[in-house]
């Protein structure tokens, strides 16, 4: 604990970084009940309005739906599907790649195989292509999917994590003993490599991010009328010359959130490799 | 001889991967809700005319029948029909759209490697200095950033602000691309954007290792000069993981590249297979999907080739073998 104090003492981008990420945290959890608005809600009066006019702090869209208000609404959104695929795929990873590294052989050549063949596809592809052959993203569905589309990395991370301490002497001792291999798997290898799996976790959460934005971004994402900062962007591209508020805040508030969580993810980095 | 065998080998693999991904591109896209026909005649059509359709186009055949069939039509080079384009065949207006995205990402490549060669080594060399402080979080943002997001900003300032370059990149109709050469810039800055943090990152910090290693220190400690030191023999070294690091974000450059066309309304490959998806196009989705796979694969293929070509201690191992 002193020692992560004195690392962020040190690193004042961990600070910022952290600072912006709890910001977010704060209006995705307390923001809806802070703006006068709603999410949906069309103030007919004031189409793309400026920021500042009539209580729109940040200005309104083409239907004159509060920007400030959606951005919220979005950050709940956001969050919630980044966080389920960060925890899912990295948890489906270590579940492939752990069984691929630990039993070795032909079901590692095997998993590896796979991975190979699953890697041929870039994941943005993988996941729009599944997403817009489904159509109508839900949560659990974009989180679901996009986790799939990360497997191959996140099995990589675990299986190599794994082999680094599978040959130590408390693993010879558990196997002597006769534990089960889920035991030994679980119990005495994961609390081990936890920290390069960590690392990898919190920089999968800023990938979601970037992820779920583009898909967003490309109409395969959340369905209307749930706002989704990506969606955002695309749907008020065409007025972006009347009222570039309403493309560049939405955009603002992407780049501000990857980029806190990569400042985040940098610094757990510089914490956890230099304690081991 | 050696590099023969493996570049057989690895090409048998890539053959098995495209053969693999082609079943499923082609299961995932027909369990797709939705049905064929009655996207061709529309909801009017009476059930007698649907039917007569789908006998006629064999869409009543069990899947592998008509796996086999759309899979021997691309080996002989057929792609297939659009129905969203009512029939027009798909290898007329996939290729000149290919053209098109080859064209904008070759544009892209040749302004971010040098770019981020450049300052990663000037990070590399200066390492823990301002100007690295500066090139690492510079490159650290904009690598963090979605294409779509730098490409916003880039359209704020050159071409709403400065007004240098067009908002969108359309090709006038009857006009080709080459007369219109001024659309492929601001896309392939958004591109390079996202490149540029990568490859710097990887190029400061193989510059980094190679600085510190025995044969540098002994070449300035003859007395050879700085820069001599820096082109001659340390970057020759240190430029060997950079590659890998191209090669392995090509993949991250096509799913960028349909982030970029869709944002820029650019007229390429990416933006062909976002309309395909948009209007249920199944022929002309698999045909796209395919075609992206194979050219990642190919790709990936060439960069290990090429690292194994350039680095000469895998070409020596192989021949020792």
């Amino acid at each position: 604990m002193k020692y992560i104090l004195y690392q962020l003492k040190r690193s004042p981008l961990a600070i910022l970084g952290i600072a912006i990420l709890l910001f977010w945290i704060f209006l995705a959890i307390f923001g809806p009940s802070l703006t006068p608005f709603t999410h949906t809600e069309m103030d007919s009066l004031h189409q793309m309005a400026a920021p500042g006019v009539n209580n729109h702090v940040l200005g309104t869209d083409s239907l004159g739906r509060d920007l400030l208000t959606r951005i919220i609404v979005g950050s709940r959104s956001i969050l919630t599907v980044a966080l389920l695929t960060s925890i899912a795929s990295t948890f489906f990873g270590i579940i492939v790649g752990f069984s691929a590294g630990y039993f070795g052989g032909a079901i590692d050549r095997a998993v590896l195989r796979m991975l190979d063949i699953m890697m041929a596809i870039p994941p943005l592809v993988l996941a729009m292509v599944v997403l817009g052959v489904l159509g109508g993203s839900s949560i659990m569905s974009l989180s679901l999917i996009v986790s799939i589309a990360f497997i191959p990395a996140t099995a990589r991370v675990s299986r190599g994590s794994l082999l680094t301490c599978k040959s130590s002497e408390y693993v010879d001792a558990a196997r002597i003993r006769g534990e089960s291999h889920l035991y030994i798997m679980f119990v005495e290898i994961l609390p081990n490599t936890i920290g390069p799996i960590i690392v990898e976790a919190t920089a999968r959460f800023a990938y979601s991010i970037m992820m779920v934005a583009s898909l967003g971004f490309l109409g395969v994402g959340l369905q209307p009328p749930t706002p989704d900062w990506g969606m955002m962007v695309i749907e008020n591209r065409p007025i972006i010359t009347d009222a570039p508020w309403a493309v560049f805040y939405p955009a603002l508030a992407i780049a501000s959130l990857v980029i806190s969580i990569s400042l985040f993810s940098d610094f757990v980095s510089k914490v956890l490799i230099h304690e081991q | 001889m050696n590099i023969l065998k493996t570049f057989m080998r690895r090409l048998g693999s890539l053959i098995v991967t495209l053969v693999v991904m082609s079943v499923v591109i082609f299961v995932l896209v027909e369990i797709m809700p939705g049905d064929v026909a009655e996207m061709i005649l529309g909801q009017s059509a009476t059930p007698e005319s649907l039917e007569a359709l789908r006998e006629a186009r064999g869409l009543n055949d069990p899947i592998y029948q008509r796996y086999a069939r759309w899979a021997g039509g691309i080996l002989q080079g057929d792609l297939g029909e659009s129905i969203y384009m009512r029939g027009v065949a798909i290898n007329s207006i996939l290729w000149r759209r290919v053209g098109h995205s080859v064209l904008l990402a070759f544009t892209a490549f040749i302004i971010f490697v040098p770019l981020s060669i450049f300052f990663g080594v000037l990070a590399g060399v200066k390492a823990k200095k301002l100007t690295d402080s500066i090139i690492s979080f510079f490159g650290l943002a904009t690598m963090a950033l979605p294409e779509f997001v730098s490409g916003v900003f880039l359209i704020g300032l050159f071409a709403v602000q400065l007004r240098v370059f067009p908002i969108v990149s359309i090709i006038p109709i009857g006009e080709s691309i080459f007369s219109n050469l001024n659309i492929l810039i601001l896309p392939a800055l958004s591109i390079t954007f996202v490149m540029f943090g990568y490859i710097s990152r990887m190029q400061r910090s193989s510059m980094i290792l190679v600085l510190n290693s025995d044969y540098i220190r002994a070449a300035t400690l003859k007395g050879m000069p700085y820069k001599y030191v820096i082109f001659r023999h340390a970057l020759k070294n240190a430029l060997l993981p950079t590659i890998t690091i191209i090669g392995m974000n090509m993949g991250w450059l096509f799913g960028g590249l349909i982030v970029v066309e869709t944002l820029f309304a650019f007229p390429g490959m990416g933006s062909l297979l976002m309309t395909a998806i948009r209007t249920r196009d199944v022929p002309l989705i698999e045909a796209c999907v395919l075609l992206i796979t194979a050219i990642f694969a190919i790709s990936t293929l060439v960069t290990d080739m090429l690292y194994g070509l350039l680095n000469p201690r895998i070409r020596y191992q192989g021949d020792a073998q």
